[in-house]
């Protein structure tokens, strides 16, 4: 018992720590878990390792940590998703990395080709790949991987047909992918040679090879269908330098693609767009004011002593890091403040300063108090209804980082070194905030957040819930799922957690497959009311079968809780399933830890229980008599 | 026992994940459990790191060849330590 307790003090330590502190402390804190897995206690040992791993640790410690998860995830509970890796370059150092950056998006299984085996393996019925059945496949080329690549001087012609059937050949890969596996495709761009015979004037000489490579992922990017996913590996090592991305020692002995270290900011870039894929990338970004936002203490200088604009380079910085977070703002982040300074105070800067490029309605949560900020981070989580895992947490002072990462060990929580004018970079390194797919409502995600605690006060305001509902005027627009919406609906399986009965994830081309089908029907409910459009906020997938419609999948999205959405949803449903000619609904929900919120949502729909199988419920309610619940919803109809 | 085997000795234990591991002078990956090729890697990037030395494209292998073992490879070590001290 007490060796347990000394244990997570170690752990807690570590977490606690700031960067120099933690390189310390990293020996002991491995031990720790190498102790809880010998201890069988694998999923926190797996947790931990997840939680720990970072861009900025060298190559050794986070293979340290990728080993531990791989002893770990063995023993985790849950279907694992199947991902492939084929290199290209060899890729066993590679995926041990790769493993450490997964292990928080949950049991991960993968698959790797032997050295430069990846089109046999993909092409050839029965190959290991094949029995893998793989749900992404990430193709971990080189430019070593171009078989068409020139020698400078060959006749354009000839260039210009190599470069239209290497294209081919790769979209035909992907193809392949999609149609044996429905896998999602991640394909990584090419880099160039660093050091070409023609130097600058490559760039008009079609046949120098980075001539062709640029072409060639212009091309790839053209013609890509929507559903694959580039990893933009020249993007990666320009960031790292190219100077210190290519180790021509570590390629020669172990075909290793770049050197050890940028292999780190490698495998976490492509741990990155596998986590968004997973929908696990953070969505809010909670910063501290003073001396992260502007320079100074608001209280102490007051509104004119702030460091802040045109006129010092600090001042600048700070602009700069301020523009950094409009622009994920802009992008679909949501930006909240958690500063402990008096709330009039805190807010005065942002009303007064025009220099401030940050404005008050850019902060959908803005939270100015004196308590600690682990607390004022759980109330920003409950009013944006958003999970403490999708945070990450900005502030110049190591203490509150401190208590931040002591007590939600969940929230991200970067070093920012003294200097403001590091500040971008050393968030921006971590890429939180991977994309796996890009529509206009995620950019105006950020504006739903705001206006829902507009909402929130509305509702004080209106005092009763109905007369509240019958203000808002909402009007829904139903669809089935269709190419207008894939990407949206696909999003919206992969991500949410809350209300979702059975959390089954699916690929955008599963969906699309799906949609399809005769014996599936697809709803996808989107609602507006007077303060604003939230967009497509419901996806129900029903599978008929004898007269039964089992319903595979409902899921809401948390913001239009309480609306009565549910209620019009099955209104629909029942109407649906009555003209299919079916005399029964059949509902399940599979718990998770994050869906305890729809627990009873079939018993407050008036479905009666059908049975369990472990901790799964079943539900039905039949049809014949079914009396539509009243709701304040209009629908209307869709226009194509 | 020099410093740099010292080093070594934990560096090993670090890499291979047994903390009763102990050197000698003609031990070779035979002797290791786990001394496969990503170990090797695993173990060439961490003597590169704790020593503050890097190692030829030949030597990065050269531990793989058949007269090598721990000593060789020590006194490998140690060389690079001296010229890039001195």
């Amino acid at each position: 018992m007490i060796e347990t307790q000394v244990s997570n003090e170690r752990i807690t330590a570590y977490f606690q720590a700031d960067a120099g502190e933690r390189n310390r402390l990293f020996r002991g804190f491995v031990s720790e878990l190498k102790a809880l897995v010998q201890a069988g206690d694998h999923q926190t040992a797996h947790r931990w390792a997840g939680q720990a791993v970072s861009p900025v640790q060298d190559y050794s410690s986070v293979q340290r940590l990728g080993r531990i998860v791989r002893q770990a995830a063995a023993a985790l509970p849950g279907e694992p998703f199947r991902l492939a890796v084929l290199g290209g370059p060899t890729t066993i150092q590679f995926v041990e990395l790769l493993e450490a950056f997964l292990a928080t998006v949950g049991p991960v299984e993968i698959f790797e080709c032997e050295y430069g085996l990846f089109r046999q393996e993909i092409l050839v019925p029965g190959s290991g790949l094949d029995r893998f059945e793989p749900q992404a496949v990430f193709l971990a080329t080189s430019m070593r991987d171009i078989a068409r690549l020139p020698r400078p001087g060959q006749a354009a012609a000839d260039v210009a047909a190599d470069l239209d059937a290497e294209a081919t050949e790769w979209l035909g890969l992907w193809s392949a992918v999609r149609d044996r596996w429905g896998a999602t495709v991640i394909q990584n761009l090419f880099e160039e040679p660093p050091w070409g015979s023609l130097g600058h004037y490559a760039t008009r000489v079609p046949s120098a090879p980075e001539h062709f490579i640029r072409r060639l992922n212009a091309r790839l990017l053209e013609t890509a269908p929507p559903e694959v996913l580039f990893h933009d590996l020249p993007a990666v090592a320009a960031n790292v330098g190219a100077a210190d991305w290519f180790d021509p020692r570590y390629y020669l002995e172990a075909k290793m693609p770049c050197g050890p270290e940028a292999l780190v900011r490698y495998a976490h870039s492509v741990g990155a767009v596998v986590r968004a894929l997973r929908g696990k990338s953070r969505r809010v970004l909670v910063l501290d004011l003073d001396n992260t936002v502007w320079g100074g203490v608001i209280g102490d200088v007051g509104i004119q002593g702030l460091v802040l604009g045109q006129g010092s380079a600090e001042g600048e910085a700070f602009i700069a890091f301020q523009q950094w977070a409009k622009d994920l703002k802009d992008r679909g982040i949501v930006l909240a403040v958690c500063s402990k300074n008096d709330d009039a105070t805190a807010r005065e800067p942002f009303d007064r300063r025009e220099d401030m490029v940050l404005r008050l309605d850019d902060i959908a949560c803005f939270v100015a108090n004196w308590q600690n900020k682990a607390d004022n981070l759980r109330t920003i989580a409950a009013q944006l209804e958003l999970g403490l895992d999708a945070f990450v947490f900005v502030d110049d002072n190591p203490a509150e980082r401190a208590i931040v990462r002591r007590f939600l060990p969940e929230v991200a929580v970067p070093d920012l070194p003294a200097d403001p004018a590091g500040y971008v970079a050393a968030v921006a390194q971590h890429r939180y905030f991977e994309a796996a797919s890009w529509t206009r409502e995620d950019a105006e995600r950020a504006a739903y957040y705001a206006q829902n605690a507009r909402r929130n006060e509305l509702r004080l305001q209106a005092g009763d819930l109905q007369g509240f509902l019958a203000s808002l005027n909402m009007e829904a627009r139903l669809a089935p799922v269709s190419e207008v919406n894939l990407q949206r609906v696909t999003q919206l399986v992969n991500k949410s957690n809350q209300f979702n009965l059975t959390t089954r994830r699916r690929t955008q081309t599963e969906i699309a497959a799906l949609a399809e089908a005769r014996d599936w029907a697809t709803l996808t409910v989107s609602l507006r009311d007077t303060l604003g459009d939230n967009g497509l906020i419901s996806v129900i997938f029903v599978k008929r079968e004898d007269g039964i419609a089992s319903i595979d999948t409902w899921l809401m999205s948390c913001r239009v809780l309480q609306r009565g959405v549910e209620a019009f949803v099955l209104n629909e449903l029942a109407r649906q399933a009555q003209d299919a000619g079916c005399h029964e609904l059949v509902g399940t929900y599979i718990p998770t830890a994050r869906n305890a919120l729809v627990r009873d949502h079939f018993a407050n729909l008036g479905f009666l229980p059908a049975g369990a199988d472990g901790d799964t419920t079943f539900w039905r309610l039949p049809i014949d008599g079914y009396t539509p619940h009243d709701t304040f919803i209009q629908a209307v109809a869709v226009h194509d | 026992m020099t410093d740099v085997r010292a080093q070594l000795v934990e560096v090993f234990r670090d890499v291979f994940d047994d903390d009763t591991l102990e050197l000698f002078d003609a031990m070779t990956a035979a002797d290791v459990e786990g001394w496969d090729s990503l170990q090797h890697i695993n173990l060439i990037v961490a003597v590169e790191k704790t020593f503050h030395v890097k190692f030829a494209a030949a030597e990065i292998g050269r531990l793989k060849d058949r007269d090598q073992n721990v000593g060789t490879f020590t006194r490998l070590i140690e060389s690079k330590v001296s010229s890039a001290g001195a």
